[in-house]
Order: structure tokens, then C-alpha cells, then sequence
């Protein structure tokens, strides 16, 4: 092997490791959020990613989530039952379960009665459940509005008549009192404070923790093009294990 | 292989996620047909047990967690009592009906299905191992329940309502008896 094909070799070599360094520096920042994200969402389940939210303003703003500008709510004595969007809280606890719609909530001695959608939750006075009640225990179909009679009983104005329960919520009858003697509920206002509490709950309930994850690995994150950005990291991974493979293949020579 | 198969495979393949159970609530049978089932002569008035106290940490122990809600509604009648009663296998909840007689499972059933997944232990292979089964000590049942493989949770889920459903029915009954 001549002199100057032995230099035009080592001038490849450098080249190729030259090529190598800058592909390495540049791939690194990828490989380090694909080995990051990988590891974590290998262990979603240990540590509940999926059921964890994200709280940071800058993310949710990032990913467009506000909260809804409109909502139902009901004043009892202090305390507010309140349909925000799909999530329904007494106060700032969020109750369990989706809902469409909040048709009223008031108190009936120690219990809080809720109607939404076709159900009645009974709440303790802290919001605990006691029970929830539906079609087959006897809730009348098609609610309209809740409301106290001049006894203080639960009034249910149903889809064709009017529906009062037992004093332990078992057992239901018609009720054949006169409406216009019924104290209905009324939706109320929030106030401020309450209300922009309930915005930042409830902007920290939406975004799963593994959404992001999910969106960081694929590339996602950066918008529904995004992926193309990780798609680049792969093809500079593949460069960087060809070109490293090269250089130990001349090296060994 | 013959070609007329051909078609009837390529069907085949084409139909097989409708052939499993997708997605969403799946009800096998409404609790009130479940309750006329075990009480053909007429299903008796409810009554509600309320989680409190010593109940409520026994069924704590039990599930692993609180019950979802602080009482609990029961049909009994001649000494055999039904329950309805909800226990999450993987993220939601699964309702089981259950019949007990003389603190012994007379009859169980998976109601209502809500998870993708585990939808196996609807089938009386899986139900009927709880036939005549009872408390004993700790609150455990006297037998063995055997696992579906990829149905693990909802196994658990199943296998701790009964045991749940034992235990509330000789609650009212040493209640009754007090």
C-alpha cells in the first residue's frame, strides 16, 4: 500500500469521525428524551402515570386546555354543588363519575340530594356518597326539578307527574300537592374565588401525566407534525450506529 | 387448503372484533331481572345496611379499600338475601349480583361489565366455583377460586364481592338476631 493512499485512508477516517462527533452532539439531546420517556412509560403502572395529572400552567396552556366558561351550580347554605364541564363537586372535592347535566341540589335534613342526568346522589354533609340512586330504585324518569314541599320533603317534578321518596330514600309514591306551594332550586352564580379554583381543579385533572410521555417520545408534543422531528432523531440513531461501526471496521484494518 | 374456504376465512378475519367483546358497558343481565330471578314469588321490599363503625372497616379489609358509598341496598326474604353490589377489576366497576342462603352463595352472577377486558369471569365455569361457598375465619372464603389467566383482576374483583356479600348477609343476620 503506497504512502499517499495510506494518507488518503487516515484523511477518510478523520472525515468519518468528524462526521460521527457531530451526528453524536446532535442526536444526544434526542437519545436523551427517547431513554427518559422510554424508561418512565416502561413503568406507567408503579408509578400511576396514567392516573396522574399534570399541573403545570405552562403544559396545559401548551396543550389549548381551559376550563369550560360555562357551568351549573347550586347554592346550599354555604356549601355549592356545581357541574363543571363533565365534573361535579361539592365545592372543591370532585365527586365521582361523568355527568351531562346538574338539574338541581338541595339539603334534606342531614343528607344533600343531587340530581343529574337520570340519577340522584345522596351526599353526607362533607360530600361523601351515600348512596346513588337510579331508575331501578325507583328515581323518576325524565327529572325536571327538585324542590321542597311545605313539610320539607323532596319534591321531584318527573316527566308526567310529580314524585315525593320516603324519609330513607327506598321507597318512592306520587306526590298530589299542589307545585305551586313547592320551594324549586334555583342554579346560582359561583363566587370568584370558588370559581377560579374550581378552573385551576380542573385544568389539573385533564392531562394525564402519560399523555405527555406519550408525547415527548413520539414527538408529538411539538404538534401533529412533531413526529417528523423524531422520525430525523431515528435516521441520525441509525447514522451514528453505521458510521461508529465503520470507524472500528478501518481501525481494526 | 381449498380455495372455497377462501371467502368464509377472509369473512371470518374481517368479523373477529366484533366477535369480541369491545369496549363499554356490556349488561348481561339488569339487577331487577336478576332480583325477579332469584325471588320468582315476588322481590320484597329493599332495605339498606349503612357502613359504620366496625362494618365499615370489616369491608375496608375486605375490598382493600372504602365501598364506594356509605350504605348499601339489600332484598331479603326466608332467610336468603340479595345483594347488588359494584367492585372495580381494573378501572371500573363491575356489578355482580349475588343471592346468599343461611350464609352459603346460593347464586352469582355478573351483571354488568364495564372494562375491556377480563369479561371471562361472566361465564358459569368461572360463577359457578362460588356455588355453596362460606366465610370462615378472617373473612376468606372456604375454598380456593381459580384464576382466568388475563382475567386476574376481575377474578379478584368477583372473588372479593362475594366474600363481601358473605359477609353483610351475616352482619344482618347476627343484627337481626341482636
Amino acid at each position: 500500500m503506497s504512502r499517499q493512499h495510506r494518507r488518503h485512508q487516515r484523511l477518510k477516517l478523520k472525515s468519518l469521525y468528524v462526521w460521527h462527533r457531530y451526528i453524536g452532539l446532535t442526536a444526544a439531546l434526542f437519545v436523551l428524551i427517547l431513554a427518559v420517556t422510554g424508561l418512565l412509560l416502561n413503568h406507567t403502572e408503579r408509578f400511576a402515570f396514567d392516573s396522574r395529572h399534570v399541573h403545570n400552567d405552562w403544559v396545559l396552556d401548551w396543550y389549548g386546555i381551559e376550563a369550560p366558561e360555562r357551568y351549573t351550580s347550586y347554592a346550599l347554605e354555604g356549601d355549592h354543588i356545581t357541574l363543571f364541564g363533565r365534573h361535579l363537586y361539592h365545592n372543591l372535592h370532585e365527586l365521582e363519575g361523568e355527568h351531562e347535566g346538574l338539574i338541581g341540589a338541595l339539603r334534606v335534613g342531614d343528607l344533600v340530594v343531587v340530581a343529574v342526568d337520570r340519577e340522584i346522589l345522596l351526599l353526607m354533609g362533607d360530600g361523601e356518597l351515600v348512596e346513588r340512586l337510579g331508575g331501578s330504585e325507583g328515581v323518576p324518569s325524565g327529572m325536571r326539578r327538585l324542590g321542597l314541599d311545605s313539610d320539607g320533603a323532596l319534591v321531584v317534578e318527573g316527566g308526567h307527574a310529580y314524585y315525593q321518596p320516603d324519609a330513607d330514600f327506598i321507597r318512592w309514591r306520587h306526590w298530589e300537592g299542589d307545585p305551586d306551594t313547592v320551594t324549586w332550586t334555583q342554579a346560582d352564580t359561583l363566587p370568584d374565588k370558588l370559581y377560579e379554583e374550581l378552573v385551576e381543579h380542573y385544568r389539573g385533572e385533564v392531562l394525564p401525566v402519560e399523555r405527555v410521555l406519550l408525547d415527548l417520545h413520539s414527538g408529538r408534543i411539538l404538534g401533529r407534525h412533531g413526529y417528523l422531528v423524531m422520525d430525523i432523531a431515528a435516521v441520525l440513531l441509525i447514522a451514528l450506529a453505521l458510521s461508529g461501526s465503520l470507524i472500528w471496521l478501518r481501525r481494526r484494518r | 387448503m381449498p380455495r372455497s374456504l377462501l371467502p368464509l376465512l377472509t369473512l371470518l378475519f374481517l368479523s373477529w372484533p366484533t366477535l369480541l367483546p369491545a369496549g363499554g358497558e356490556t349488561v348481561y343481565q339488569t339487577p331487577e331481572a336478576f332480583l325477579e330471578q332469584q325471588f320468582p314469588d315476588g322481590v320484597p321490599e329493599p332495605d339498606v345496611v349503612w357502613l359504620r363503625g366496625e362494618v365499615r372497616e370489616t369491608v375496608k379489609d375486605i375490598l382493600g379499600h372504602r365501598y364506594p358509598s356509605l350504605r348499601i341496598r339489600y332484598w331479603h326474604k326466608d332467610g336468603r338475601s340479595a345483594w347488588i353490589l359494584d367492585e372495580i377489576g381494573k378501572d371500573l366497576p363491575i356489578t355482580t349480583g349475588i343471592l346468599v342462603n343461611a350464609g352459603r352463595i346460593e347464586a352469582l352472577r355478573v351483571l354488568i361489565f364495564r372494562e375491556s377486558r377480563g369479561w371471562e369471569v361472566r361465564h358459569e365455569f368461572f360463577t359457578d366455583q362460588f356455588d355453596q361457598a362460606r366465610l370462615n375465619e378472617g373473612h376468606k372464603l372456604d375454598r380456593h377460586i381459580d384464576n382466568i389467566s388475563g382475567a386476574t383482576l376481575s377474578v379478584r374483583a368477583v372473588t372479593k364481592l362475594a366474600r363481601l356479600a358473605l359477609y353483610l348477609d351475616q352482619w344482618i343476620r347476627d343484627d337481626t338476631q341482636d
